[in-house]
C-alpha cells in the first residue's frame, strides 16, 4: 500500500488517479440530499456504508449517466451490475435489438444515452442491419469495450479516418519538400483499393495515444496481440477483436470469460431460496 | 245500281265509292232500350219489324232481343245507319249499337238530335263520323280497340265520355269538351297524365287499369271528386292538393312503399275517402297510423270507417315516433361530433410526434367549425344526460346508452357503462370533476388514446382515488416506449387487465414487454394481458428473467439508497393527498393504510419506480447546485490537507536538522559549568 511510487506523486495528482476527489463529492452530496433521512441515520455510518458500496460496486445502481461515466471502477461495476442482472436473460436464448437492451440499461439507469447503446450494436452487426436481433453475450463484451474505453475509441476512430485518408498523424510533414506528400499519395491510392488500415502502422498510432492520453486504455501489450495477426483490418474489425479477446476482459475485471458468462451460482443459490420462500412451489 | 235518294247521304264519306250495299237500321218498338235493326238495303228499303239476313252476316240478336239489320259494303267505306222514322221518334235521343260487330263507326245519318250514342263491344278502331252529333252528351265506346281518343272535337256538349277497355295510349285531343263531367278511361294503356287540366267541370276521372308509374299534372281540375287510379304502378302521387274538391282517391293495387311519395295528400283538406290495399305500403307496421296521423281529415281508409279510437292510437304512436326520431337524431349528431373530435385529438396527436398529417385535413376542419358553433347547448343538454337519476323524462331505455358528457374540439371524455374513455391530454383534467358515485363505481375499464404516458402517469393517484373500481386499463397512441414506465403502474391499487395497443406504444415490440409488466407488477396478479390470459409459466418466466433485478434492487442497495428511494415515492403520495383539499378524514386514513399495504408488498421491487423525464431532469438541475457546493467544499478540504500535507512533509525534512542544531546549543551552553551556573540565576532573578 504504502509504496514509494505512490507517496512519489503530488497530492492533486495523486488524488485525481485514484478519482477520491470523485467519491468524496458525491458521498457528501449524496448526504446533502437525504439530510432528513440520513440524521436519524448516523452520518458516520452513512460514510460507511456509501464507501462500502463503492467497494462492491453496487454505488451506481439507479443512478444519474454521469456518475456512473465519472470514473472507471463506475463503469466496471456497472458493467458488472448489468450482466448480473440481465444474465437470466441471456441465459434464455432470448435475442433481443439494441432497443429492448437499452431499455434494459436504463432500468438500472434512467438516462443512458441512445448513442452509446446503438455504437455498441454497431460493433456487433459490423455496422450493418441496425435492427437485427443481438445475442446477449455479443452485446454485453461489445458494450463493453464501448463503454469502458468511449474516449479512447473515439480517438482510435479519429486516427483510423486519418489513416484511410492517407495521412500518416506520426509523419511530420515539411511544408516545402513536395517529395513528402508525393511519397505519400502512392499509399493513399493503395489504401482505397484495399479494405481498412495496415495493422502494423495502425498500431503504431495507438501506442503513441495510449502513451499521450490519460484516461484508460487497453493494455498495449495485449492491443499488440489483437493486431499482430492480421495484415489489414477495418475500424469494425479491429473493436470486434477487442470485444472479443478474453486477455482485455481480463485486464478489465468486470466480466466472467465467455465460458462463464451464464453461470454465476452465488446468486442462483440466492434466488432459489427466495423463489421458495414466496412460492412454494418447484424453484428455477 | 243505287237509287239516287241514298246515293246523296253517302257522298260524306271520305273515300267513299257508290256501293250497292246500304246499311239500314231499324228499331223494334221496345221501350226500355232502343233496339237497332240494320237493314239490307239490296232489295226492299226497309222492312219494319222484319230480320232480313245477309249471306255473309248471321243472325244475331242482343240480350234484349235486338233485331238488326246490317248492311255492310263490299269496299272499304263507312256503312251508313239509319233508322225508321218510328224510332227516331220515339228514341230520338238515345241511339244503341251495342255488340253489332261493328269495326269502324258508321255514318249516322239525319240523327242531329243525338244526346246518348253506346257503342258499346265492338272492334271498332278509330272513333269517326260523330261529328255532326253536336248535341251529343253522352258518348260510350267501352270495350271496343280504339287505339287514339279523336274525332271528338266537335262535341262541344260532350258530359260523358266512357272509353273504357280500349287501347288508347294517350290522352289527347280532348280540348274541346270543356262540359266534360265524367271521363271514363280504364283498362287502357295510358302512361301519363296529361291534356286533362282544362276540364274544369270534371267530376270523375278513371284511370284504373292503365300504365301509369306516377301521379302528377293534376292541376286544373277543380271539379274533380273522384279519381280512381287502382291497378295501375303509381310509386308516387303529386298534385294531389291542387284538387280542392277531391273525396275520393282509389289508389289499391299500385305500388306505393312510403308515405313520402304520397306525401301531398296530407295537405288536401277535402280528401275523405282513401284506398291503398294492395300497395306494399299497406304491409308495414307503421302503415295505418302514419296515414290516419297525416291525414286528419279522412273518414274511410279501404273502404272502412275511420274511428275515434284509431285516429287517437295512431296519434300516440306518432308522437312516440317523433320523440324516437329526435333522440336518435340527438345521438347520431353526440357520435357524429364524437368522431369528429377524435379526429382532430388524433391529427393534434400525429402533429406533435412529427408524424406526416393526413391528407383530407381541409374537409375535416370545415366540418368541425359548425358543431362548434352551439357547444353549450350541446354540453348543455350533455351534462343533463349524464345524471340518469335526474332525468326522468327521457326514455329509460335510451338514456342507458352511450352518455357523452363532455365534447369539445380538444379532447373527448366518454362513459359508457363500465368504459371511460380519454382521448387528447386535455381530457385527463376531467378526472378533477365532481363524478357521482354511482357513474364513477360502475366504471371497469378506463381507456386512454392519444396521451403521452408521462402525463397519464402524473394523474394515476386521482384515478386511484376517484375510479376504485377501474380494473382494466387500456393504452392506445401513449408513446410506451421504455419497460421502465410500468413501473409507474405499481402505484395503483390494483390491474386485473392490461391492453396496450401496437398503435403508437413502441414497448410492444420489444420481446420482453410481457414479462416484465408481470414481473413488476406481480402484486396484482393480473389476468390478462392483452386479451390472452396470463398463465402460470408465464409468472415463472417472468420471475426468473427478472428475479435478479428485484434482489439486486433491494439488497444490494446501501440503507440509505433505500430509504430515500422508498421516501420518495411515499413523499410523493403525501404531497398529492396535502394538494387534494376539502377531502373528508375517512379517505386521508384509507390513503395511509394503503401505502402502509404498499410498503408490505413486495418490497423488492417497491425501489423499481419511474419518474417521468420532465421530473428526472429537474431533479438533476435542483442537484447541481449542491454539487458546485460540494465540489467547492472537498476543494476547500483539499486545500487544507495538502497544506497540512506539505507542513508535514517540509516539517519531516527539516527536524533532523532542527534537532541538531538543538542539541548544539544546549551543549555549548553546559560546557562552561560556571558561567552556565550564573545564566540560570539571572534568569531566575530576571523572572521575579
Amino acid at each position: 500500500m504504502l509504496s514509494p511510487e505512490r507517496l512519489a506523486l503530488p497530492d492533486y495528482e495523486y488524488l485525481a488517479q485514484r478519482h477520491v476527489l470523485t467519491y468524496m463529492e458525491d458521498a457528501v452530496c449524496q448526504l446533502l440530499e437525504n439530510k432528513e433521512d440520513i440524521s436519524q441515520y448516523g452520518i458516520a455510518r452513512f460514510f460507511t456504508e456509501y464507501f462500502n458500496s463503492v467497494c462492491q460496486g453496487t454505488h451506481i445502481l439507479f443512478r444519474e449517466f454521469s456518475f456512473i461515466q465519472a470514473t472507471p471502477h463506475n463503469r466496471a461495476s456497472f458493467l458488472r451490475a448489468f450482466w448480473r442482472c440481465f444474465r437470466t436473460v441471456g441465459k434464455n436464448g432470448d435475442l433481443l435489438t439494441m432497443r429492448e437492451y437499452h431499455c434494459l440499461l436504463q432500468l438500472l439507469c434512467p438516462d443512458f444515452p441512445l448513442e452509446l447503446t446503438q455504437k455498441a450494436a454497431r460493433i456487433v452487426l459490423m455496422d450493418d442491419a441496425m435492427d437485427c436481433l443481438m445475442s446477449f453475450s455479443d452485446f454485453l463484451f461489445a458494450f463493453q469495450i464501448q463503454f469502458y474505453y468511449s474516449e479512447f475509441l473515439e480517438s482510435v476512430a479519429a486516427i483510423y479516418q486519418d489513416l484511410l485518408a492517407g495521412k500518416n498523424p506520426n509523419t511530420v510533414i515539411v511544408p516545402t519538400s513536395s517529395s513528402g506528400q508525393h511519397r505519400q499519395r502512392p499509399t493513399l491510392g493503395e489504401a482505397s483499393m484495399l479494405e481498412g488500415v495496415e495493422a502494423s502502422l495502425f498500431y503504431q498510432c495507438l501506442e503513441n495515444l495510449c502513451d499521450r492520453h490519460k484516461y484508460s486504455c487497453p493494455p498495449p501489450a495485449l492491443v499488440k496481440e489483437v493486431l499482430s495477426n492480421v495484415q489489414r483490418l477495418t475500424f469494425y474489425g479491429f473493436l470486434v477483436a477487442l470485444s472479443k479477446h478474453h486477455g482485455i476482459n481480463q485486464a478489465l475485471g468486470a466480466l466472467p470469460d465467455k465460458g462463464d458468462l451464464m453461470h454465476d451460482p452465488a446468486m442462483d443459490e440466492e434466488l432459489e431460496r427466495l423463489f421458495k420462500s414466496e412460492h412454494g412451489g418447484p424453484g428455477l | 245500281m243505287i237509287p239516287g235518294k241514298y246515293r246523296s247521304v253517302s257522298g260524306r264519306a271520305a273515300n267513299n265509292v257508290n256501293c250497292g250495299l246500304h246499311l239500314v237500321i231499324q228499331t223494334s218498338s221496345l221501350p226500355e232500350k232502343s233496339k237497332v235493326e240494320f237493314k239490307l238495303n239490296k232489295e226492299t228499303p226497309s222492312f219494319p219489324g222484319r230480320l232480313l239476313q245477309h249471306d255473309l252476316e248471321r243472325n244475331y240478336s242482343s240480350r234484349q232481343g235486338d233485331h238488326i239489320n246490317l248492311a255492310s259494303s263490299s269496299m272499304p267505306s263507312f256503312p251508313i245507319l239509319q233508322r225508321s222514322s218510328e224510332e227516331k221518334i220515339l228514341y230520338s235521343d238515345r241511339l244503341t249499337l251495342e255488340r253489332q260487330k261493328l269495326t269502324v263507326c258508321p255514318i249516322i245519318d239525319g240523327e242531329e238530335h243525338l244526346r246518348l250514342l253506346n257503342f258499346q263491344h265492338n272492334f271498332i278502331t278509330r272513333i269517326q263520323n260523330i261529328s255532326n252529333l253536336q248535341r251529343l252528351i253522352f258518348l260510350d265506346l267501352y270495350d271496343n280497340q280504339i287505339e287514339e281518343i279523336s274525332g271528338l272535337s266537335t262535341l262541344r256538349s260532350l258530359r260523358v265520355l266512357l272509353l273504357g277497355k280500349n287501347r288508347i295510349k294517350k290522352i289527347s285531343n280532348l280540348e274541346n269538351l270543356k262540359s266534360l263531367d265524367v271521363l271514363d278511361l280504364h283498362g287502357n294503356q295510358i302512361t301519363r297524365i296529361e291534356n286533362v287540366s282544362h276540364l274544369c267541370d270534371l267530376r270523375v276521372l278513371n284511370l284504373a287499369r292503365n300504365l301509369l308509374s306516377h301521379v302528377d299534372n293534376l292541376n286544373g281540375l277543380d271539379s274533380l271528386t273522384e279519381l280512381n287510379l287502382r291497378h295501375n304502378q303509381i310509386t308516387f302521387v303529386r298534385d294531389v292538393d291542387n284538387l280542392p274538391s277531391l273525396q275520393r282517391l282509389f289508389l289499391s293495387f299500385n305500388n306505393i312503399s312510403t308515405f313520402e311519395s304520397v306525401c301531398c295528400l296530407a295537405d288536401s283538406s277535402s280528401l275523405s275517402d282513401i284506398t291503398f290495399d294492395g300497395n306494399p305500403i299497406a304491409q308495414e307496421s307503421w302503415y295505418k297510423h302514419t296515414i290516419l296521423q297525416n291525414m286528419m281529415q279522412l273518414r274511410q281508409l279501404d273502404m272502412k270507417r275511420v274511428t275515434e279510437e284509431e285516429r287517437r292510437m295512431a296519434s300516440v304512436v306518432a308522437k312516440k315516433e317523433e320523440e324516437k326520431k329526435r333522440e336518435s337524431h340527438k345521438q347520431s349528431l353526440l357520435k357524429e361530433k364524437k368522431r369528429l373530435t377524435i379526429n382532430n385529438v388524433a391529427r393534434k396527436w400525429d402533429l406533435q410526434q412529427h408524424r406526416t398529417p393526413n391528407i383530407a385535413t381541409n374537409q375535416d376542419t370545415k366540418v368541425s367549425d359548425s358543431p362548434s358553433q352551439d357547444p353549450s347547448q350541446l354540453h348543455g343538454s350533455a351534462v343533463v344526460s349524464a345524471f340518469p337519476e335526474e332525468t326522468g323524462s327521457l326514455d329509460s331505455g335510451l338514456t342507458s346508452a352511450l352518455q357523452g358528457l363532455s365534447v369539445t374540439d380538444t379532447h373527448l371524455v366518454e362513459v359508457d357503462g363500465d368504459t371511460l374513455s380519454l382521448y387528447g391530454s386535455g381530457a385527463l383534467e376531467s378526472l378533477d370533476r365532481n363524478w357521482s358515485v354511482q357513474t364513477a363505481g360502475m366504471v371497469t375499464t378506463v381507456s386512454f388514446t392519444f396521451i403521452e404516458f408521462d402525463e397519464i402517469v402524473q394523474v394515476l393517484p386521482k384515478l386511484k382515488m376517484k375510479f376504485p373500481n377501474s380494473l382494466h386499463l387500456k393504452f392506445k397512441e401513449t408513446n410506451l416506449v421504455m419497460l421502465q414506465q410500468f413501473n409507474a403502474l405499481a402505484q395503483l391499487r390494483r390491474v386485473d387487465q392490461l391492453t396496450i395497443d401496437p398503435q403508437g406504444n413502441p414497448v410492444v415490440n420489444f420481446t420482453l414487454w410481457k414479462y416484465y409488466v408481470l414481473f413488476r407488477l406481480s402484486h396484482f396478479s393480473m389476468q390478462k394481458i392483452n386479451g390472452t390470459e396470463v398463465t402460470q409459466n408465464d409468472m415463472i418466466m417472468a420471475e426468473r428473467l427478472f428475479g435478479i433485478l428485484a434482489h439486486v434492487a433491494s439488497s444490494e442497495l446501501p440503507q440509505y439508497r433505500l430509504i430515500s428511494i422508498l421516501g420518495d415515492a411515499r413523499k410523493k403520495q403525501f404531497r398529492y393527498l396535502l394538494e387534494t383539499k376539502g377531502k373528508k378524514p375517512g379517505l386521508v386514513n384509507e390513503d395511509n393504510n394503503d401505502s402502509k399495504r404498499l410498503v408490505g408488498e413486495n418490497t423488492n421491487r417497491a425501489t423499481l419506480n419511474y419518474t417521468t423525464r420532465d421530473f428526472y431532469n429537474e431533479r438533476l438541475e435542483e442537484i447541481k447546485e449542491k454539487k458546485k457546493f460540494c465540489k467547492m467544499y472537498m476543494e476547500d478540504l483539499v486545500k487544507e490537507a495538502t497544506d497540512i500535507n506539505m507542513k508535514n512533509e517540509a516539517l519531516q525534512k527539516l527536524w533532523p536538522q532542527m534537532f541538531i542544531e538543538l542539541v548544539r546549543d544546549a551543549v555549548i551552553e553546559i560546557r562552561n559549568k560556571n558561567s552556565y551556573m550564573k545564566l540560570c540565576l539571572q534568569q531566575i532573578t530576571d523572572q521575579k
